[in-house]
């Protein structure tokens, strides 16, 4: 389809008239359906009520702490806030959905990986100057901006990277996090040979989050994207896919794997590394038998090709946008205040493990002292990045395109060269459209 | 629709006390309101739908750009035949599987067996479950780290590592396909017990005593009486099937590796997660233009048949 | 296929019962027949009932235990740490019981809309001849083979411009799509085993067309027209991705609600899951116990006598 150019292309319209015109064309206008076509509404900005919309306000988990927010805002400004969400995975598509048709108003919980792809809609209102005010890391503006401006206020900054099990490393004889591709290899081996089911690294190998490969791509040198080139596809992806079907073959990974499935397995002490969030600790060890594993959760620096280099980490957190129109104004402020106030953040850590955005909410005491945190800001958040596909709308499509060859590869489908090679294409024609 | 059109013959009684309404006038009067739904709820987003398969639309953006064929093209250069045959792997798999086992249950149930009334409520649960929850369930039996299937066959010794069921092409499609199953049978078991329970015992009875073996009693004398159930609930879980779309989302999404891909789910994450509704439509505009092939074939049989009802 | 739904008198003739006696030589062979069909019988419900019932047995299993428990490998087969807190976490979940009603109602209604207006379309399929019923009977039939995913981009924004959204109205009307189709189906299966016969009799009572189809016909095809509703009711019941998409929380039914309350962004809390759709099933299980004879008498009424 690439390849064959723009005679294709017209010819292709062409025969599309035709048939449009056999279908009886004259209906086209009244007939177009569109999720995105009904006018934005200009209700009152002014207005003191306003809806949120967040996938954590149904949550089992996560519904509590948020609610306490809301209900001391309502109580403080006499005013109303409408709480709509939906689940996480059909989150995006539902959003899109509703705020095209004009639906979703007020204040918008969104994934940092998601604020490109809603700012692009045109609809949400520009923060820079309320984002002045809140005292935010660099690193969170950075998180909350698209195309230069300010779209969303950082709730939560962090990073995903890779957590470690003290325990089985010292029981494998493994003294200290290794720091090389090779040293971690080795590890691994270590690892495997205490046997009883032993995954060495829970790493992803499920679609869903696949994605996680990113980071080891960079590791071994692929930079995804060069201005407006896309580079995977390129020796040092191929490098990288190569080692991960490696790892896969030897069992030094497992397939099936996500990141619920990841955690199972830490959980139950049959896993020494797996990708997580820093809220991770929190969960696993929760769900763990072991009520030790806690202390032994360590955050590690990503290993790096050659010793030296930077290590990876995909940045990773929530920020709080607005919706242009009814309610802008108290919306933003509840934003401003939900994610800044130092109280309020440092309840909101306490409750869920998510660490604050601004400089004054990280070094409260209660976030400061928590080492866990500290240890992760410093060895995996402050070389974290994000991904340069988030820019795309398509970013959703693209990490599944990529994912889904890598998969392939995986399952002994396809030659990494050739998968990767493919994988290059579809980005970058998922990009084009 | 040529339904405004006048009544070909008279329905086969005198209809004098009806009243000003012709008999063609009152059977359109009666499909009015079921037509006006249709109408409005399928036909028309349907048809408008299709028309979005011309153009190149993004789900968030308001505005399109005309590119004639080229989505179509899309797909028929790239998966569409992998996804149709995928689909009916699905639906054919989904289909037999369930009734082979429903069938066998009911005939079980059905030779006066004590406490069967009771098992026919228990079977129940399957089917009021609510879909995508069933389908969690089963992800979670058949996971490949800590799901109870492979405890079970480590256990018995028959696997010696864990398998991924869902994680591999082959064994995922399987996976789905029984996960369908579990939730389909029931009701095709309840139905098909129905069935047979009309069958009156002394066919049965006399079938043996002229000697019938019960294979040869099943076909002579219990399979003319189900039939008709049977066809039924063949042809219905057929056309659910065709279009199903909760479990295998939930189960692997399509995957590994695309190889549970199916229109229903192809078509959801083109519009959904790629917001590509121009794609989506066109896949769902070849999707039933393949319908209407095989409706207006079977159409043609039929009719030929001279099957006038 | 579909010819056993309407073709009458087809097998009748063949099913008169022989009268013949065969001799007392076979009865000893019947009985021994008799013992292997029911050898024949146990063996394929145990089979079949382990794997209709294991499955069940572990969502229990499963929602009787703690978190802990329910991440070990090899797994428990029996709990050995029994609690009740996923259950009685439920009572406290005000969310639940709401999506739970809307479920009900929303399912109910959908069947009962799509019983009546099928009534009528199917009654009309059977007992009238006009040309292009059979294209739009068939073209109902297919109409449920169509992608749900099509329908939904243009259903949203119809609804949308109508301010249907988070309504009611919005999902019954959705669902609508898939169970009417089967119910018109289901129902002219029904009507078509009505003898015109009795309609022709009503007439010549002086009956009219309404009066016949709301007096004598819809009476006798009552089992089958619950039956029908029943089929729609669990159909609607099942629906996920209309539901997620044209509802929000306060009108949201069970699957959507349950997933977005229990699969969450960082966890999926497998045991609150399995212990709340357990109970949520509960009354529905309860109702169709009571209602299957209908399901039964009703679907055998319009297929059988073929």
């Amino acid at each position: 389809m690439t390849t064959s150019g723009i005679s294709r292309r017209g010819a292709l319209r062409m025969f599309g008239i035709g048939a449009l015109s056999v279908a009886g064309a004259g209906a086209l206008g009244a007939c177009a359906p569109s999720g995105a076509s009904t006018s934005s509404n200009g209700g009152d900005t002014k207005s003191k009520d306003f809806d949120f919309t967040s996938w954590s306000l149904n949550e089992e988990a996560a519904k509590p702490s948020i609610e306490k927010i809301i209900k001391a805002w309502e109580k403080a400004e006499g005013s109303r806030i409408r709480a709509v969400s939906y689940p996480y995975n059909e989150y995006l598509s539902q959003l899109t959905l509703k705020l095209g048709g004009g639906e979703t108003t007020g204040a918008v919980h969104l994934d940092i990986a998601w604020l490109a792809a809603i700012a692009q809609m045109g609809k949400l209102a520009e923060l820079d100057s309320t984002a002045m005010k809140g005292g935010y890391t660099n690193v969170a503006l950075e998180s909350g901006m698209y195309d230069g401006k300010q779209y969303g206020l950082p709730w939560n900054t962090g990073s995903i990277g890779v957590i470690a099990n003290s325990k089985l490393l010292e029981k494998a004889g493994i003294k200290k996090h290794p720091t090389t591709i090779e040293e971690f290899e080795g590890a691994l081996r270590e690892l495997k040979g205490l046997g009883n089911g032993i995954v060495p690294y829970a790493a992803a190998t499920k679609v869903a989050q696949l994605k996680d490969i990113f980071p080891w791509m960079q590791t071994f040198g692929c930079t995804l994207m060069d201005g407006d080139e896309v580079t995977i596809g390129d020796d040092a992806s191929i490098d990288a896919v190569t080692w991960y079907k490696k790892l896969h073959d030897e069992k030094l990974i497992a397939s099936d794997v996500d990141r619920f499935d990841a955690r199972a397995l830490f959980g139950q002490g049959k896993a020494a590394f797996y990708d997580d969030a820093i809220i991770g600790k929190g969960v696993t060890s929760a769900q763990s038998k072991d009520k030790t594993l806690a202390d032994a959760m360590q955050p590690m620096k990503r290993p790096v090709l050659r010793s030296g280099d930077t290590p990876q980490a995909l940045l990773w957190g929530g920020v709080i946008a607005i919706v242009k129109g009814k309610g802008q104004d108290a919306a933003t402020e509840f934003a401003l205040h939900t994610t800044s106030d130092r109280a309020t953040t440092t309840e909101y850590f306490a409750s869920r493990a998510l660490p604050p955005s601004t400089t004054v909410g990280l070094s409260d005491p209660k976030v400061a002292q928590d080492t866990f945190t500290t240890e992760w800001t410093e060895k995996i958040t402050d070389t974290a990045t994000g991904s340069p596909f988030w820019q795309f709308a398509q970013n959703a499509q693209i990490e599944e395109a990529v994912a889904k060859q890598v998969q392939a590869v995986l399952v002994g489908k396809s030659k990494p060269k050739d998968a990767m090679k493919k994988a290059g294409e579809e980005v970058a024609a998922l990009i084009r459209r | 629709m040529s339904t405004a059109a006048p009544p070909q013959k008279a329905a086969p009684r005198r209809e004098r006390a009806g009243g000003r309404l012709s008999n063609g006038a009152f059977a359109l009067l009666l499909t009015a309101p079921g037509i006006a739904l249709f109408a409005t709820i399928i036909v028309y987003p349907l048809v408008s739908a299709l028309f979005t398969g011309f153009f190149k639309q993004d789900l968030r953006l308001p505005g399109r750009e005309f590119v004639g064929l080229e989505n179509f093209a899309y797909w028929l250069d790239g998966d569409f035949l992998t996804i149709l045959k995928q689909t009916l792997v699905f639906t054919v798999g989904a289909t037999i599987v369930p009734f082979v086992i429903g069938f066998a249950l009911a005939l079980a149930l059905n030779s006066g067996l004590k406490g069967s009334g009771f098992l026919r409520g228990l079977f129940l649960f399957p089917w009021v479950i609510p879909g995508v929850v069933i389908s969690f369930l089963w992800m979670w039996i058949f996971n490949a780290n800590y799901g109870v299937l492979n405890g079970i066959l480590m256990k018995a010794g028959i696997i010696e590592e864990s398998i991924s069921w869902l994680g591999q092409p082959g064994t995922a499609m399987l996976a789905v396909i029984i996960t369908k199953t579990w939730a389909s049978f029931p009701w095709m078991m309840v139905m098909l017990l129905a069935g047979l329970q009309t069958v009156p015992k002394e066919l049965h009875e006399a079938a043996s005593m002229d000697g019938a073996g019960s294979i040869r009693r099943f076909f002579a004398v219990t399979w003319p009486q189900v039939r008709g159930v049977a066809s039924i609930v063949l042809l219905l879980e057929f056309i659910w099937n065709f279009q199903h779309f909760d479990t295998i989302y939930v189960l692997t999404g399509g995957g590994p590796a695309g190889s549970t891909e199916t229109f229903a789910t192809a078509v959801y994450q083109t519009a959904f997660k790629g917001f590509d509704i121009g794609r989506a439509t066109a896949l769902g505009g070849l999707w039933m233009l393949l319908l209407l092939i095989l409706v207006a074939v079977y159409l043609r049989i039929t009719e030929r048949k001279g099957d006038a009802r | 296929m579909t010819s056993t739904t309407s073709t009458p008198l087809s097998g009748t003739e063949r099913l008169r019962p022989h009268t013949t006696s065969a001799g007392r030589t076979s009865r000893r062979r019947i009985r021994k027949d008799l013992l292997r069909s029911r050898i024949a019988a146990w063996t394929a419900v145990l089979v079949i009932g382990a794997f209709g019932m294991l499955p069940i047995y572990w969502l229990l299993a499963t929602a009787l235990s703690s978190p802990e428990q329910t991440f070990q490998f090899p797994p428990k087969l029996i709990p050995t740490e029994i609690t009740f807190s996923n259950f009685t976490a439920l009572a406290e979940n005000d969310q639940l019981i709401k999506y739970l009603v809307n479920s009900l109602i929303v399912a109910s209604i959908t069947a009962v809309l799509s019983v009546v207006v099928a009534t009528y379309m199917g009654y009309s399929f059977s007992k009238f001849r006009y040309r292009g019923r059979r294209s739009l009977m068939h073209l109902v039939l297919a109409s449920q083979m169509f992608p749900q995913a099509v329908l939904l981009v243009t259903l949203y924004a119809v609804f949308s411009s109508f301010g249907l959204l988070n309504t009611y109205t919005a999902l019954v009307l959705s669902f609508t799509t898939f169970t009417m189709p089967l119910c018109v189906w289901m129902l002219k299966g029904i009507f078509d085993t009505i003898p015109d016969a009795l309609l022709e009799a009503a007439s010549i009572d002086g009956a009219s067309r309404w009066r016949t189809l709301h007096s004598i016909v819809a009476p006798l095809a009552a089992p089958g027209m619950i039956a029908a509703g029943l089929f729609a009711f669990v159909r609607g019941w099942n629906d996920f991705i209309f539901a997620v998409t044209l509802a929000d929380k306060e009108k949201q039914t069970l699957p959507p609600g349950l997933v977005s309350t229990y699969i969450g962004e960082f966890q999926t809390a497998w045991p609150e899951l399995m212990a709340a759709s357990l109970v949520v099933s509960i009354p529905v299980v309860i109702a169709f116990m009571f209602l299957q004879r209908y399901l039964v008498g009703g679907m055998t009424a319009g297929s059988v006598k073929s």
